[in-house]
């Protein structure tokens, strides 16, 4: 089967993800890097249940979990992050500096 | 196998040093070719394009956002009742047809109160 | 599509409508003292009818023995998730009688910070149940969704709003690494149920592909336990955040990792001991050295606090290091790991209560600010003293029993796995005992600050749900010290149901 392209794509998602949460000084770009990779998880999650033609399908359920915890997360981070906006203008991840040591 | 395991990693360890060359070679290549010529004029928008003016955030009310919150999670709720239609019919059979429809209310009033919780809260009125 | 066991859920389905019927008493009533009646109520109840679980042999309406497997496999009821349900039942009611008396002192919104804990422990508590990947990631959301908004209560407050997005910034990464292993594991098992994951693993095909995937899994729980490398969030997170918040976080959500670490490393991958034994070897020892040593330096005690949270999920993590040995006893390193987080949890959520207590009197979590406490308030300078004492691991307070347990564990394994993680976990308490100590000298032997008004400072009142959950987690942890079988029991009971699975 072709297995593996849809792993290749999902790793490739990952890592994209990845980079940018690490890269991307805005709050906002960081969250949609991190749906980037909730997104290779459920192409990763359905391309296994269909290979291993899963009989409870349990790979595709969790991808409706994964969907709906990806909608919450960014209904709370877009809240945290107008918060923060409204308070000091910036949505800046290197703005978040108030407290050291 | 042992020797397999192994040359398994040589291939991951393989991958990672034609990686590292690759992007090091085009970063390098491009910093050692590239003229270095910087000036104000490359900063300016090209031919029709139009200067910027202000910062790259818009200010939009909130109610949209809050609008959009309410929609996007009910709208992705509701993906949990699609293979409940499907296997609506196996619980049918084996008897328990009542149990799964008061299960699926359940649900439904739990995302109910959630949408009592945002009338109350005044998140509905559009004045 | 069999009957549902309803009694095994009970305590899960109280949490529930608990959380329901708190966010809607808010709605509906003006009393903002409504909603926290009904959370300690709802969470009351849930206690006991884990209680009623834990002792059905005795009970006669009770009647089924054993323990109670749900839902294929996914959702069980043993020792080992009645112990951790039931502690975090205690700690959501202990953390939401702190907040009783620290929410009034500031304008917040109060019905949705109960609704938030509330889901909080339902959370939790369906985690220390749940045996599968689904059930386990969704209850783990729970926990740290609520855990992101907690922390950021309070609204206008720049560190709070900080915070905030930073915790949530770590979790959400630390969900997709957590998820990304599990799709890996899931494609090479074909399979989210932990026993049968278990039973799957030794004939995987790819089996560098499934230790990659075990690895990105630890990584995510990493995050979670806020063990060193991944602790860089934590003290800011509990510095920034409400204090009463600070203690769920440092107890609940760093147990609900705990309980999710155990459940996978034990149930799902026993047999791949070499990959995550060594890992975690080497997270225990960074976690203890790193957070001891640069706890040392903090002034604020809040933060102290936090470094301390660090170290103390290093000793946690020591038992699971031992683990590598071949032919480890890990019935023995489980129930280490369960009664030294029972045992952390009650002292740490006191020594909250009563620095939460002292920091709004004094104004300040600066440590040279409370100097002198001893005069001005006897009481609650000898049960910091207490709650200190015992995070050290001094006898006869019930510490000390935790890291005799976890010390037992390491050593009993007999390899140098063992022998060398408790080597470092002592060298470690013995660095521990200068922060905790230094707290202590500051509040009874240094003087006032010649700023403070005394008279002033005496004659604040503590308010009455904080001092019962002070005296509460106290009675507890004298308790656990001078009678360390019970903590014992429990700990035994929560490792029973692993001789089953043959371990």
């Amino acid at each position: 089967m072709t297995l593996i392209q849809f792993l290749i794509v999902a790793t490739a998602l990952f890592s994209f993800g990845l980079y940018g949460v690490i890269t991307r000084k805005n709050a906002v770009l960081v969250l949609a890097s991190v749906e980037l990779m909730l997104a290779a998880v459920n192409i990763n999650l359905v391309a296994f249940d269909v290979y291993l033609d899963d009989p409870l399908n349990s790979g595709q359920i969790f991808t409706l979990f994964t969907i709906a915890l990806a909608a919450a997360e960014v209904g709370i981070g877009i809240a945290i992050i107008l918060m923060i906006y409204r308070n000091r203008q910036s949505a800046d991840v290197d703005d978040l500096d108030l407290m050291k040591g | 196998m042992l020797n397999q395991y192994y040359g398994d990693y040589l291939t991951v360890a393989l991958f990672i040093a034609v990686g590292a060359i690759l992007v090091g070679g085009a970063v390098g290549a491009s910093k050692l070719l590239a003229p270095k010529n910087p000036g104000g004029f490359k900063d300016v928008a090209y031919e029709s394009g139009i200067e910027p003016v202000g910062g790259g955030w818009n200010q939009s009310h909130i109610r949209y956002y809050i609008f959009a919150l309410m929609f996007l999670i009910f709208d992705v709720e509701a993906v949990f009742i699609f293979p409940w239609a499907i296997t609506l019919d196996a619980f049918q059979a084996a008897g328990r047809g009542v149990f799964i429809l008061v299960e699926m209310f359940l649900f439904i009033l739990i995302l109910l109160s959630g949408l009592l919780y945002a009338i109350r809260k005044g998140v509905l009125k559009w004045e | 599509m069999d009957a549902i066991d309803y009694h095994a859920l009970l305590p899960e389905i109280i949490l529930a409508v608990t959380v329901l019927a708190t966010l809607l008493v808010d709605l509906f009533t003006s009393r903002k003292s409504f909603a926290a009646i009904t959370a300690m109520i709802g969470m009351f109840a849930s206690f006991v009818a884990i209680l009623t679980l834990a002792f059905c042999d005795n009970l006669t309406f009770c009647t089924s023995t054993g323990d109670r497997v749900l839902f294929g496999g996914s959702f069980v009821v043993d020792g080992y998730a009645i112990v951790l349900q039931g502690l975090f039942i205690f700690a959501g009611f202990i953390v939401v009688l702190m907040s009783v008396g620290y929410l009034e002192t500031d304008r917040y919104y109060e019905g949705e910070f109960y609704f938030l804990i509330v889901s909080a422990v339902l959370g939790a508590a369906v985690m220390a149940s749940s045996r599968d990947f689904i059930s386990m990631i969704v209850a783990l959301e729970i926990v740290s969704g609520s855990g992101f908004l907690l922390a950021g209560w309070r609204k206008g407050d720049a560190r709070s709003n900080e915070a905030s997005l930073k915790f949530f910034i770590i979790g959400v990464l630390a969900l997709a690494l957590l998820l990304f292993g599990v799709s890996l594991i899931y494609g090479l098992t074909g399979t989210q149920v932990f026993s049968e994951i278990a039973a799957a693993s030794s004939s995987v095909e790819d089996i560098a592909l499934f230790n990659l995937g075990a690895i990105f899994v630890l990584l995510g729980f990493g995050f979670k336990v806020s063990a060193v490398p991944f602790h860089f969030w934590t003290p800011d997170v509990y510095e920034g955040s409400p204090p009463p918040v600070t203690a769920w976080l440092s107890v609940g959500s760093k147990g609900a990792g705990f309980v999710g670490l155990l459940s996978v490393c034990y149930l799902a991958l026993p047999s791949v001991t070499e990959i995550w034994g060594p890992v975690l070897w080497l997270v225990a020892a960074l976690s203890m050295t790193i957070g001891n040593i640069v706890a040392i330096k903090q002034t604020n005690v809040i933060r102290l606090l936090g470094y301390s949270s660090i170290a103390q999920a290093g000793f946690m993590l020591a038992p699971f290091g031992a683990a590598a040995a071949t032919g480890a006893d890990l019935s023995q390193t489980f129930s280490a790991t369960v009664t030294y987080l029972v045992i952390y949890a009650v002292m740490n959520l006191g020594a909250f209560a009563v620095v939460i207590i002292v920091g709004t009197r004094v104004g300040s979590y600066e440590l040279e600010r409370w100097s002198g406490l001893n005069t001005w308030a006897p009481g609650l300078a000898l049960s910091l003293a207490a709650f200190f004492m015992s995070l050290a691991g001094i006898p006869p307070l019930a510490g000390w029993f935790a890291k005799f347990v976890m010390f037992s564990a390491t050593i009993g394994v007999g390899s140098w796995w063992g022998y060398s993680i408790a080597i470092v976990a002592a060298l470690n308490a013995v660095i521990a005992l200068v922060y905790y100590l230094k707290v202590l000298k500051s509040a009874f032997f240094d003087t006032v600050p010649a700023d403070l008004d005394v008279a002033t400072l005496e004659a604040g009142t503590v308010p009455g749900p904080t001092s019962f959950a002070i005296g509460l987690t106290a009675a507890a942890v004298l308790v656990l010290g001078i009678f360390p079988g019970l903590a014992a029991n429990l700990g035994d009971f929560s490792s029973d149901f692993l001789a089953t699975l043959g371990l």
